[in-house]
């Protein structure tokens, strides 16, 4: 039986959350919606997922210290895909520094960002 | 002197207070009426603005937060927390721990990686030392942040002690527990950017009061209406004062202070000018005054701006003790800083400052406490001779109690139909009912406050800051 | 009745001045209770304006998604699909829906590309939305006329065109501000041909905004710089100096060596910004040259011209400023020093009288 892979998502844009959500269920994927950085944080330790999405601009925990507390506090191997607006060359490098896996910039093509996450997830 | 003398003073003496009263409501009206229409304006002008270009740009100027904190460890970690979380995309966070007595440093450097960095300090304005250094984090995620620890000098040392290690465009000078909005940054610099034809060189916000409202992790989740009678009647005076009256001043290009618990300034002007003055208690004010001032010396054609939107919300004190002593220290600052500047008043060479704002704060705002407590005990002399004219008493008493309600209700009215925060269901009457009471249960102690102010400031020279009891604003769950 | 004529009476024999207040007093209790019981009115239609702003959304937003992933087959809508489309323009009629319903769109096309955001677009257009973008165009309220042409521009409505361009002389910024966002989201940069005969200053924040919005492109084809370099215009020039940093426009090196003598000193020092980070070298002889006569801002900012590009025969100058009295280029000067020639800077530092307890020099020799 195929194991369902669990994805959380961190991202305060409620309408683009449910459309990956929707699109990601279409997939095969159970998707876990987080709000903003310290609710991510309490799904990751929860669901303990196989993949993390997050958005680098959150409320209150950004989505740096997102990384940061997955990769150094939880030592966790997740794969995770960070976005971001466009322009914030810095903070891709901090992100890949701080240990992301892969990075699109916004606005991006959630059909892309499928097939980046199935090449990850296999 | 003989009765017809006594009389023509007395007459004299009502005749000046009806002028002096008469003059007060008249630019009340006059400055309510300018401030709906500039708050109107800026409503127009940005309602479509999209902030979200200027959060990600790289070429947005760079902004310092600067805030001194003195013995904040209670909430510190969560206040810096709060602070990060901006979305601007070219800012840092300097906190300067002020010679702090407990362990706010401890926590800091626990809480984001700290070490203890070599920093170069451009001595540009003269401060108190640094105590245990400059420290800077070590995980990426935190990159932003700076804390300095000195030795006690006070808010105004601390604020320059930020302004000579910023190196940064502007500078956002706040108190440590102020929480900002996310978007507050970028809406305070949009005024130097916009500016085409004056040098936009400092901007003030609008403070909010943020007592009873839950705060969770340093986001503004819901907006309540305080509690406590005393809270509620601060509100209503935050209100009256921001969207009634300093959105004119904007306009008119006479503001003489910005709130210390959050202003913006062009740091390169700030410091040539000589930063804050350790001197005085009223350093908000002194340095827009001195900025003011100095500009005009130059004839540069500057502007200091106010934005009506609420983005930095903050802890009002909860009881009259901690409220009379922060309304004595207005008191003085404000006596300090006019007296200090005094030259410019009347002063033709000072356009607008000197002619129009400096007057108008002397005399309706510094000294109109004075005045009413004179007009107080002048009225109880005459109660005690048996002199009064009940009649006149009566009808006086009551179109002022009516005109002061209006005005709170304008404000309300103001704050309703632009940014409409309070939005449970009995709102609306509680402060009703505050504007009603409000005459009553805050105002004499702003009086009692300014008279104790006066007499402190000039027989009493040991009153410096006095202690804000922190009562941490984070994570009350209701 | 008889307090009442009480009150008459004793009314009756105030004098004028008091019957005045009382008049005044009377008026002002009057307004006082209207306002106070229309403050309830008010609250409650903002409240239920808001609950419904609330309901909308999320109706709109799953009807919006559910729009979007109907299996379809090629070019055909569905059904569904189609009574959505006949929903919104339905709906376009009531200001309230249709902003919420436009917002819902905009909130989702902002965030996404490819299929999803080209699929939002159709959906603009197939419903006649833009319609009432026009109408909006039309208004004698400037504040509708730019949000208008703001939306046109955010769903990047071409055949607007002229209609919009029609309006870049209108006597409100805000507006014309707008109609140049449109013209360069839809054109790239040809819609930046209003620049060449630009009167008005362009702001910090409107020279933000155009840039910004210039990013979203993939920047094939550039045009020449060189006449918005060479403006009157100083706004014109210092947008034009941004592209140029921007888009590394190093064909335009000759002029920008030619606008290092403008005579605005700010147009000077971004000059000197933009040839440093075109790590142009034949700018430091001029500069160096002017060094004497600069302002000081302006030689910080050629000291930080030389942090980055400096080369060997750069070390006489900088030996001759190392105590320059500005805190800032005595730290640059130093800190260059040392890279060039460590031996230099070594002798320098012992045996000059100058340094004795130099905070900036000890800083440099330890990091």
């Amino acid at each position: 039986m195929k194991e369902t892979k669990n994805i959380v998502l961190a991202e305060d844009n409620t309408t683009l959350s449910q459309l990956l959500k929707f699109r990601l269920q279409k997939e095969g994927y159970t998707t876990f919606v987080a709000q903003d950085g310290k609710q991510a944080l309490e799904l990751i330790e929860l669901q303990k997922p196989n993949l993390i999405l997050t958005d680098i601009m959150m409320p209150f925990i950004s989505g740096l210290e997102v990384i940061s507390h997955v990769r150094n506090k939880l030592q966790l191997q997740t794969p995770i895909i960070v976005f971001s607006a466009a322009g914030q060359e810095e903070m891709v490098l901090k992100a890949f520094n701080l240990g992301a896996t892969d990075f699109m910039a916004k606005p991006f093509s959630p059909n892309e960002l499928i097939i980046r996450i199935k090449r990850i997830l296999t | 002197m003989n009765t017809t003398t006594i009389n023509i003073i007395i007459q004299i003496i009502h005749y000046l207070f009806f002028t002096y009263a008469f003059l007060a409501i008249f630019s009340y009206i006059f400055l309510s009426l300018i401030s709906a229409s500039e708050t109107i304006d800026y409503f127009k002008k940005n309602s479509f603005v999209n902030y979200k270009k200027i959060l990600s740009s790289n070429i947005a100027p760079s902004i310092s937060i600067i805030a001194p904190a003195y013995n904040e460890n209670l909430n510190i970690v969560d206040n810096v927390r709060s602070l990060l979380s901006n979305h601007y995309a070219n800012y840092d966070v300097i906190i300067v721990n002020d010679g702090s007595k407990d362990n706010s440093l401890e926590l800091l450097i626990k809480a984001y990686d700290l070490v203890k960095t070599n920093y170069l300090i451009n001595p540009q304005l003269k401060t108190q030392p640094l105590r245990k250094g400059v420290f800077k984090s070590t995980n990426p995620a935190f990159e932003k942040l700076i804390v300095v620890d000195k030795e006690n000098g006070g808010k105004a040392d601390a604020l320059n002690m930020g302004l000579n290690i910023s190196n940064s465009k502007y500078v956002a000078c706040i108190d440590v527990d102020c929480l900002l909005l996310e978007d507050a940054l970028q809406k305070m610099v949009k005024p130097f950017l916009e500016a085409t034809k004056k040098k936009v060189v400092a901007t003030g916000g609008v403070i909010r009061i943020a007592n009873n409202s839950i705060i969770k992790d340093g986001k503004l989740m819901k907006i309540n209406l305080p509690k406590k009678l005393i809270e509620r009647a601060q509100i209503l005076e935050y209100l009256r004062s921001f969207l009634l009256g300093r959105m004119a001043w904007s306009r008119l290009n006479g503001l003489l202070v910005i709130s210390g618990a959050f202003g913006m300034f062009d740091k390169k002007i700030a410091i040539d000018i000589g930063g804050y003055d350790t001197s005085t208690v009223g350093e908000d004010m002194e340095i827009i005054v001195r900025m003011r001032r100095q500009l005009e010396e130059q004839n540069v054609n500057y502007k200091v701006a106010y934005i009506p939107d609420p983005l930095c919300w903050t802890e009002a004190p909860d009881n009259y003790k901690i409220f009379i002593s922060q309304r004595n220290r207005w008191t003085r600052g404000t006596i300090e800083v006019l007296r200090k500047h005094r030259k410019i008043a009347f002063n033709y060479k000072y356009r607008n400052l000197g002619l129009l704002s400096y007057p108008y704060w002397l005399i309706f705002e510094r000294f109109a406490p004075v005045i009413e407590v004179i007009g107080i005990i002048y009225f109880g002399i005459l109660i005690a001779l048996r002199e009064v004219k009940w009649d006149y008493a009566l009808a006086f008493f009551i179109l002022a109690y009516l005109f002061t309600f209006l005005l709170s209700l304008g404000a309300i009215y103001s704050e309703e139909l632009t940014y409409h925060q309070y939005k449970k269901k009995k709102t609306g009457f509680k402060l009703i009912l505050i504007s009603l009471l409000e005459p009553f249960i805050l105002h004499p102690f702003i009086l009692y406050a300014a008279v104790r102010g006066n007499l402190d400031y000039f027989f009493n020279k040991k009153k410096k800051w006095g202690k804000m009891t922190r009562k941490g604003m984070g994570n009350i769950n209701k | 009745m008889e307090t009442f004529k009480i009150l008459q009476n004793y009314f009756q024999q105030l004098p004028i001045e008091l019957k005045l207040v009382w008049v005044l007093s009377a008026v002002l209790t009057v307004l006082a209770i209207i306002f106070t019981v229309y403050l309830k009115f008010l609250r409650n239609t903002l409240r239920e304006k808001d609950v419904l702003s609330v309901k909308y959304q999320h109706k709109y937003e799953s009807e919006l998604l559910s729009y979007l992933f109907e299996e379809s087959d090629e070019g055909e809508l569905s059904n569904s699909q189609n009574e959505f489309i006949k929903t919104i323009q339905s709906k376009c009629d009531n200001k309230f829906k249709r902003k919420i319903i436009v917002e819902t769109l905009l909130k989702l096309k902002n965030e996404v590309s490819g299929e999803i955001e080209i699929a939002i677009q159709n959906l603009y257009l197939k419903s006649n939305l833009k319609e009432h973008a026009y109408q909006q165009l039309k208004s004698k309220n400037w504040c509708i006329v730019a949000n208008g042409i703001k939306e046109l521009a955010q769903f990047k409505v071409k055949e607007a065109y002229p209609e919009v361009k029609k309006l870049i002389k209108y006597p409100k910024k805000e507006v014309r501000k707008e109609v140049e966002l449109y013209l360069v989201s839809l054109f790239h940069f040809e819609g930046l041909d209003f620049l060449n005969n630009l009167k008005i200053n362009l702001s910090e924040w409107d020279q933000i905004e155009l840039l910004e919005e210039l990013k979203n492109f993939d920047n094939q084809e550039i045009p020449d710089i060189t006449l918005w370099l060479n403006s009157k215009n100083d706004s014109v020039v210092s947008f034009s100096l941004k592209l140029a940093k921007i888009y590394n426009k190093y064909e335009t090196v000759e002029t920008l060596l030619e606008l290092l003598n403008h005579k605005n000193q700010k147009i000077r020092i971004q000059v000197i910004d933009v040839l440093t980070h075109l790590q142009v070298l034949d700018a430091k002889e001029i500069l160096k040259n002017n060094f004497k006569k600069s302002s000081e801002e302006e030689q910080i900012a050629i000291f930080k011209m030389l942090e980055n590009i400096y080369e060997p025969n750069d070390e006489a100058f900088i030996v001759e400023n190392s105590t320059h009295k500005n805190f800032e280029i005595q730290y640059l000067a130093l800190k260059i020093l040392k890279s060039i020639n460590e031996k230099t800077f070594n002798k320098l530092a012992s045996e000059s009288n100058y340094y004795n307890n130099n905070v900036v020099l000890k800083f440099v020799q330890n990091n």
